[in-house]
């Protein structure tokens, strides 16, 4: 058909029954012409019209084959049958309701579960033409290294200084930019608002060009504001602008105090964009690398320092470059670089410089950490969903067979009266697409609720998230996609069952039957359904089992009654001679809190999501090789720190009123870290350092205290070491290390033990706060528990998943089994009737029906339970202290599931008990 | 092969409509199926009828156009008349149809 007529007959289709008026119009006029001409030829008037109709040949069949091409007749064929169907379920509406919210449930699952997948995984970044953009690294390596960075060599995090080596050697990019890999979070007042905690992220000042995006309000930064010396500036996200300065245009252009240094505020982002990355809490401003040094202070800037690795670089390719030629070339100029590095070729470093290389990756979804970390569990839960609508077709798929053996007598009449088989099938098609799509819609609720839940519990900490339970587009498509998948699945048996009964044979044996062959089908979906129950439910077990593991494991340290504060001195100006006096204040006056017990602070909580590493040199060896593991996380507490979490001190001493600013600096290790660096030795009075031999006698262990989790708690505990909060290291020779040094004596967080927790710990503490200095705002308050947990974040959103897709799964195989055996019975009634006047006990009905059940059951479950073991395994990662063939879980899984469906089986068979001989014969 | 029967007389029926219209102008459903008629000396036996979804079908193409007007006796009627595609269309088919039934009759002349 060309597009005209298409075009015509959809017009047709419209304009529909003015077209046929116009044809008998027409007809009309076209006899009248041939009888008044068969008058004139003299015949008489009845002969006339009777010769006339007869040359015209059947009128009907010309209106009928006028009207086939007039319009769309498939579309009036579809419009018929759907008015057919919503008649059908008009008539059962329990049928109906039944159907839609198991599918609701169904569909609703895996548009959530897509809604996120869309969210985080498939969308691109909201900039002009991301399919061009291409990321320097393919991990996720974060924040700070300064040595090689992967085993197989690749490398994703440059310094400043590698970033502008592959600026200058590839022309290949429009623009190539350069952010942070981590990010920072600074205070920030204008005027007289009190000062906002914003999240930040440093740009090269091609950044914004880069993407080719334009402001909402001023300008984005350019180069010019990224160069040394240019007055700072910076770029406010538009939703932080709408929320926190409620679109206050004043502020383009205005001076503001980030850490009480003054910035020009240059413009606001478009709305919408929310950085080079899909995470929780994007970046509420952006600021030049150049402001760094600013901001850090000189020394301790990270911009400066020409090996420090805390940079992913991602730019815009020219059009016809190839990236494989690209790719190699930038690792060459890696190469080139790392060899002229002192910092890389020491220790033979060298070595292992030739295997050193990047990967260039698509970034036009952004920078892929978030899809690195949450990748691996989403596709999980896509699967585990769609196993779950699978069982609700399947459940749908039994009620509609059912329906249809019920319907036989009616298919059959219709058959009998000439009814085509295609044409049937189209209609129970048609209804049970038609009952999908309803379902698809009541889903798309089911999906709101549910993507809404997960977003909450996988991302607590969001702000201004770009991934939104609200569906878009394309999860839409899916929604209405998958819905008529699923029409198509479960409509497919039962339309091709019905219209291959044979009419003749129904009409004669309409309403009874013993075990007939047309329950193999149900049966078939049953045992189907139990097999995929116990495989979801053997991995809610699984996942259950996990988390509780991960969460009431021996972290090695307390925290019932414990909480934290978070605080930022170097924020609201104090430097490093003033934090003595400060803490000091903190210790003195929390601890005249009542149910105080012990207070601390420090720079990083154990399991707090952070910490810092360095590369340990004992005293007397030599510098550790490029190759060797040397790495040891170390933190920054206060005297009190050991005993607020309640860890003992194993050998030694702990810290004590005598280790001041000026005596020997001191330091406490973990079992761990004995273990590893002084194997076989009394750790007691050996000194060490970090990084390099000549720093090797800054620290002497004074005790060692008992190992605890510090870092991740997947990890047997790692090595660690604690340096006392007042005792700076002044023998750095330097720039770097005296100011990172110099960094690492502001505590971030005060630790609250109490004996008995208050009810108001956090406005007690806010006060005490304040009364020692009204300008220290407290940034984050939690209790340990609440911090720790947010750890599991990811496992409790899985497990809880899990469990309710098990959950979901057994209700349904359940009543999908429950749904068979009482059709079954009921199909039987005469049969049973007739056994049980024959002298079958009840006791015999019941096992006769039972043992049907418990058939399927068994079947369904030596199918699942290897389908089982076999998902197990592909969750073995994601598992935490339980084995992928945790004989628990399986065994779990089938005993509830055998259990359930025995029940559902049990109602049923009762029932056929129950019957009475006479009352069943009668109904003949 | 039932189809491909009726696919070859619909393509006649719609070349003797375009020709009927070309010669005769504008003219009514019952004028075109008389001519037609008249034109085979009555060996076509048409049902009349089958003309309008012909006619529906040429329209739906852009080939001819209809307009409801009054004829010569005073009645009123639908009339059909040819458009310019209609006229290029008419063109084509028709040395279409003589290049086949020159080729058939060279097919089928008695000296093979």
């Amino acid at each position: 058909m060309d597009l005209r007529t298409l075009m015509s007959r959809c017009l047709g289709f419209v304009l529909g029954k003015r077209m046929d008026s116009d044809l008998d119009d027409e007809l009309r006029s076209h006899v009248d012409f041939a009888v008044e001409e068969n008058l004139g030829r003299g015949m008489p008037e009845a002969e006339a019209r009777r010769e006339a109709l007869r040359a015209f040949g059947g009128v009907s069949q010309t209106r009928e084959e006028f009207r086939m091409q007039r319009g769309l007749p498939f579309v009036e064929v579809l419009a018929q049958d759907v008015r057919y169907a919503l008649r059908q379920l008009r008539k059962s509406p329990g049928f109906a309701i039944t159907v839609v919210v198991t599918l609701a449930l169904g569909i609703g699952a895996n548009t959530a579960i897509f809604t996120l997948v869309q969210g985080i995984l498939l969308r691109s970044l909201p900039v002009n033409d991301p399919g061009k953009l291409y990321r320097i690294g393919d991990k996720d390596d974060c924040c700070y290294y300064d040595s090689f960075e992967n085993d197989n060599g690749d490398f994703d995090l440059f310094s400043y200084d590698l970033y502008q080596h592959f600026r200058q050697a590839a022309p290949e990019f429009e623009q190539l930019a350069a952010v942070e890999a981590g990010g920072s979070g600074y205070s920030l007042r204008y005027g007289t608002i009190p000062s906002k905690s914003l999240k930040s992220e440093y740009v090269s000042g091609n950044y914004f060009a880069m993407l080719g995006i334009a402001p909402s309000a001023g300008r984005l930064l350019v180069d010019s504001d990224d160069t040394l010396g240019a007055p700072p500036a910076l770029v406010l996200n538009y939703a932080t602008w709408q929320g926190e300065f409620g679109g206050d245009p004043n502020i383009v252009g205005a001076t503001v105090y980030v850490n009480t240094k003054a910035f020009t505020v240059a413009g606001i982002a478009p709305p919408g964009f929310y950085g080079d990355r899909v995470v929780s809490r994007p970046p509420e401003m952006w600021l030049p690398f150049s402001s760094e040094a600013v901001l850090d202070g000189e020394g301790n800037a990270a911009v400066r320092q020409d090996d420090t690795l805390w940079i992913y670089s991602l730019g815009r390719l020219r059009p016809g470059v190839s990236a494989d030629a690209l790719q190699a070339k930038l690792s060459v100029v890696l190469r080139q670089w790392l060899r002229s590095r002192e910092a890389f070729t020491k220790n033979g470093g060298t070595a292992v410089i030739p295997k050193q290389h990047v990967v260039l990756a698509r970034a036009g979804g952004g920078i892929q950490k978030l899809q690195q970390q949450t990748g691996k569990g989403l596709r999980l839960l896509m699967i585990l969903s769609s196993v779950v609508l699978l069982i609700a077709c399947a459940n749908i798929a039994n009620l509609l067979l059912a329906r249809g053996t019920a319907r036989r007598a009616e298919v059959a009449v219709r058959m009998a009266l000439g009814a085509a088989r295609k044409r049937l099938i189209r209609q129970i098609l048609t209804e049970s697409v038609l009952l999908s799509l309803l379902g698809g819609v009541a889903g798309l609720g089911v999906s709101y609720g549910l993507s809404q839940m997960i977003l909450a519990l996988a991302f607590p900490q969001a702000k201004n998230m770009p991934v939104h339970a609200s569906p878009a587009w394309p999860v839409l498509g899916f929604a209405f996609l998958v819905s008529l998948i699923t029409g198509v699945l479960f409509g497919t048996a039962p339309a091709w069952l019905s219209s291959h009964a044979q009419p003749a044979e129904a009409l004669r044996g309409v309403n009874r039957a013993t075990a007939d062959r047309s329950s193999l089908p149900q049966k078939t979906l049953v045992v189907l359904q139990v097999a995929l129950s116990v495989v979801l439910l053997a991995g809610a077990f699984l996942m259950t089992r996990s988390l509780n593991n991960l969460e009431h494991q021996n972290f090695g340290f307390s925290t019932a009654n414990r909480y934290i504060a978070g605080i930022d001195p170097k924020s609201v100006g104090y430097t490093v001679d003033r934090l003595p006096e400060l803490y000091r204040q903190i210790e003195s006056r929390f601890s005249r809190l009542p149910g105080m017990t012990h207070v601390s602070m420090v720079r990083y909580t154990p399991l707090g999501g952070n910490n810092w590493g360095s590369c340990v040199v004992q005293q007397g060896h030599p510098a550790p090789a490029a190759t060797d593991d040397c790495f040891s996380s170390w933190d920054r507490v206060s005297k009190q720190f050991l005993d607020s979490i309640g860890v003992p001190i194993v050998r030694g001493r702990n810290f004590s009123d005598q280790d001041t600013a000026t005596s020997q600096t001191v330091v406490i290790v973990s079992q761990a870290f004995a273990k590893r660096f002084f194997p076989g030795q009394d750790p007691i009075g050996k000194h060490f350092g970090m990084d390099k031999p000549q720093y090797s006698g800054a620290f002497e262990i004074a005790g060692v205290c008992a190992d605890f989790k510090m870092t991740n708690p997947r990890e047997n505990a790692q090595p660690v070491f604690f340096r006392l909060m007042g005792q700076q290291f002044l023998g750095y020779k330097d720039a770097e290390r005296a100011g990172g040094e110099e960094a690492s004596m502001y505590a971030n967080f005060i630790l609250l033990d109490f004996s008995v927790a208050p009810k108001d710990a956090e406005a007690l503490t806010r006060k005490t706060l304040a009364a020692i200095d009204p300008s220290l705002s407290m940034f984050q308050f939690n209790s340990y528990d609440t911090e720790v947990a947010g750890n599991f974040n990811q496992d409790r959103l899985i497990a809880r998943l899990t469990s309710l897709f098990g959950l979901l799964a057994l209700v349904l195989a359940s009543v999908g089994l429950y749904g068979v055996m009482s059709y079954f019975v009921a199909r039987r009634t005469s049969e049973i009737g007739i056994r049980m006047a024959l002298g079958a006990a009840r006791f015999d009905v019941v096992a006769m029906v039972l043992r049907g059940a418990l058939w399927q059951i068994a079947i369904g479950l030596a199918i699942g339970v290897p389908a089982a073991l076999f998902t197990g395994r592909l969750m073995a990662s994601l598992l935490y202290g339980v084995g992928a063939y945790d004989p628990m879980a399986f065994l779990g899984a089938a005993a509830v599931l055998a259990g359930c469906a025995t029940v559902a089986g049990l109602i049923p068979a009762r029932r056929a008990a129950s019957i009475e001989p006479m009352l069943a014969l009668r109904r003949e | 092969m039932v189809q491909a029967k009726a696919d070859v007389l619909q393509g006649t029926l719609d070349l003797m409509v375009l020709k009927t219209l070309e010669s005769m102008g504008p003219l009514h459903g019952y004028g075109i199926a008389r001519r037609i008629e008249q034109v085979s000396d009555n060996r076509m036996s048409l049902n009349q009828g089958t003309i309008y979804p012909a006619l529906l079908r040429l329209q739906q193409r852009g080939w001819i156009q209809a307009e409801w007007g009054m004829s010569d006796t005073n009645r009123r009627a639908k009339f059909y008349s040819l458009t310019r595609a209609g006229r290029k269309q008419m063109a084509e088919e028709t040395e279409n149809w003589e290049r086949i039934s020159e080729t058939m009759a060279r097919f089928l002349a008695p000296s093979n």
